[in-house]
């Protein structure tokens, strides 16, 4: 008997949301089928792969990067290189030196140094905070004015500063956020929900929905990333339809795996391909559990699965 | 698993309003209550404007595109026993955000309203009677296959494109028959077939103060049994607050703190 191929496509469908402007903005989401299954309709948007830097500069110790970031010193130069990544749609901006339980650089400096950035680079922008609720409650705000009309992404707001960042971010200067919830699917839903409620509309909502390294509990990353995609298509859940980033350098370049040296454990062989492959690891597996956006760090990793998303959707 | 449809009842000739409103032609109290109902949740608008033997194809040309016209094009229930009156409704109707509900065929001289939807490709309410409510489960099963392969020769899809009401009776008088109309639920939802109903039928006659919670256990339990619609007032905070819970427990939809909100 002949095999009849029966697509699976759903009424629900992932909301678009737009990043950057001109010639080099991205929409992401926007598709009505399973995560990467191009094979039962047209990806509208396929999923895309961003590189972050840290305000305190690339990471040197690891010779590939060190390498790409070679002759890069300022901000700027650095930012710029980054956005030359191969693979790389978006640069994402991380404020690590504004952290209260590291440097609390004050707000003001912070928002010069995201100046910089974005007037180094024609990509889209997404700018992460310090992972600290009550500084980014602040800090997000400040950026959100001083980058008005650039249309970058603002990560993390979470259950405790959404307001102040909803409507100091979307609502005064038109910018994107990015609600914030660590594998917690109620918690994903609600803070869509209340974000929701505060006026931002679904053009404007991106969900960061928690990540793990690859190994490291990421069976409940896959099983609350698919639930959700899965109301959103299945459901019709409009609170679920935001399109999913997941910035995962952090996870994957934390653990062990990627940090003991060659010298301790020699059968590993060298660390950095074992941070590579963690990170490619990670992101391919967020991938095929819903995620629109990954955020990595290291160019090659970078490089990989953007064309491992290109032969695949 | 998809969505609990509603199906809001607030348009209906019984209502001195409404019923002065389709005499007078004035859409405005009517469009009302669509707008009303549509913001409380309701997914569909039943529009009853009665036998209405005269005037009825009329009627229906004219509210028809009043009403979608007011509300985003609704999708609506058009609900007469005048065929003529739900032909000239379809002839008008626009299906953008969903098909239209013929309200009602059943296995008796109504039989032929399954054509009709049949013909105009929406949707048809299966009223399980023939003369008369059923007498117990043998007849809700016969009027059942009756129609169901009825609207298999149609060429329709049954499990898409037919919504079976198994008719609510009412508790005060018919209480023993009540286990037996959610069994009935529970068999069509192992059928895999869509089921309708107007659930506030069953606490007719009882106080004012008693009929809401009778309603709301109906309801949960009827939602549990496996009912996919229902034909109530979605006016009613608490009925659809017992709609929204019993979606969370039975996983239809995702818990969030807020759920009676959205």
């Amino acid at each position: 008997m002949a095999f009849t191929k029966n697509p699976q496509t759903f009424t629900g469908k992932v909301a678009e949301v737009v990043i950057g402007t001109g010639d080099s903005a991205v929409t992401i989401g926007g598709e009505n089928v399973f995560p990467l299954y191009s094979f039962d309709a047209e990806f509208k948007n396929p999923p895309i792969v961003g590189i972050d830097i840290s305000d305190k500069g690339p990471d040197r110790n690891i010779p590939g990067i060190a390498t790409f970031f070679e002759g890069a010193e300022s901000l700027a130069e650095i930012a710029k290189r980054a956005s030359e990544a191969e693979g790389a749609s978006f640069v994402s901006f991380s404020l690590d030196s504004a952290d209260p339980n590291g440097d609390n650089e004050p707000i003001e400096d912070s928002v010069v140094k995201a100046k910089e950035v974005a007037d180094a680079v024609t990509k889209p922008l997404v700018i992460q905070g310090t992972g600290n609720g009550e500084k980014d409650g602040q800090l997000l705000g400040k950026i959100a004015e001083a980058l008005e009309g650039k249309n970058v992404l603002l990560m993390s707001a979470l259950e405790d500063n959404y307001k102040g960042i909803a409507v100091g971010a979307v609502l005064a200067y038109g910018q994107k956020i990015a609600a914030e919830s660590a594998v917690d699917i109620n918690l994903a839903k609600q803070l869509n929900v209340m974000i929701s409620q505060q006026g931002v509309k679904p053009q404007s909502l991106v969900q960061n929905v928690g990540t793990a390294a690859a190994g490291y509990g990421f069976e409940y990353v896959a099983s609350a990333t698919e639930r959700i995609r899965g109301a959103a298509l299945s459901q019709n859940d409009d609170m679920l339809q935001a399109p999913i980033i997941t910035p995962l350098a952090k996870d994957a370049w934390g653990v062990k795996e990627a940090i003991v040296s060659e010298e301790d454990f020699p059968e590993w062989g060298p660390a950095e391909e074992r941070g590579i492959s963690m990170e490619i690891s990670t992101a391919v597996a967020c991938l095929a559990a819903g995620s629109n956006v990954v955020i990595l760090k290291h160019p090659e990793s970078v490089k990989t699965v953007a064309a491992l998303i290109g032969e695949l959707v | 698993m998809s969505k609990f449809l509603v199906i809001g009842e607030r348009i209906h000739v019984i209502s001195p309003e409404i019923k002065e409103a389709l005499a007078t032609r004035n859409a405005a109290p009517i469009i009302e209550r669509a707008k009303t109902q549509l913001e409380a949740g309701a997914d569909y608008i039943d529009v009853n404007i009665g036998p209405a033997e005269r005037d009825g194809v009329d009627i229906m040309k004219w509210i028809v595109p009043e009403l979608q016209a007011a509300t985003d094009n609704a999708p609506l229930v058009l609900d007469t026993v005048n065929q003529n009156a739900i032909r000239a409704g379809l002839e008008v109707y626009n299906p953008v955000n969903g098909r239209a509900i013929v309200n009602s065929a059943d296995a008796g001289d109504r039989l032929s309203n399954i054509d009709l939807a049949a013909e105009f490709g929406c949707i048809v309410i299966g009223l399980l009677m023939k003369k008369g409510v059923p007498r117990d489960n043998e007849e809700r099963d016969e009027y059942l296959q009756t129609m169901l392969e009825h609207a298999m020769e149609a060429g329709m899809d049954p499990a898409e494109d037919v919504f079976f009401d198994p008719l609510t009776l009412v508790i005060k008088g018919m209480q023993e028959k009540q286990q037996e109309f959610l069994d009935f639920i529970r068999t069509m939802s192992e059928m895999g077939l869509k089921s309708t109903c107007g659930l506030s039928n069953a606490s007719n006659g009882m106080p004012k103060h008693v009929r809401p919670i009778v309603d709301n256990v109906l309801c949960a339990m009827s939602i549990g049994a496996g009912l996919t619609s229902a034909i109530l007032n979605p006016l009613d905070k608490e009925l659809m607050n017992t709609i929204k819970t019993s979606e969370i427990i039975l996983n239809h939809t995702l818990y969030a703190d807020s759920y009676l909100d959205i």
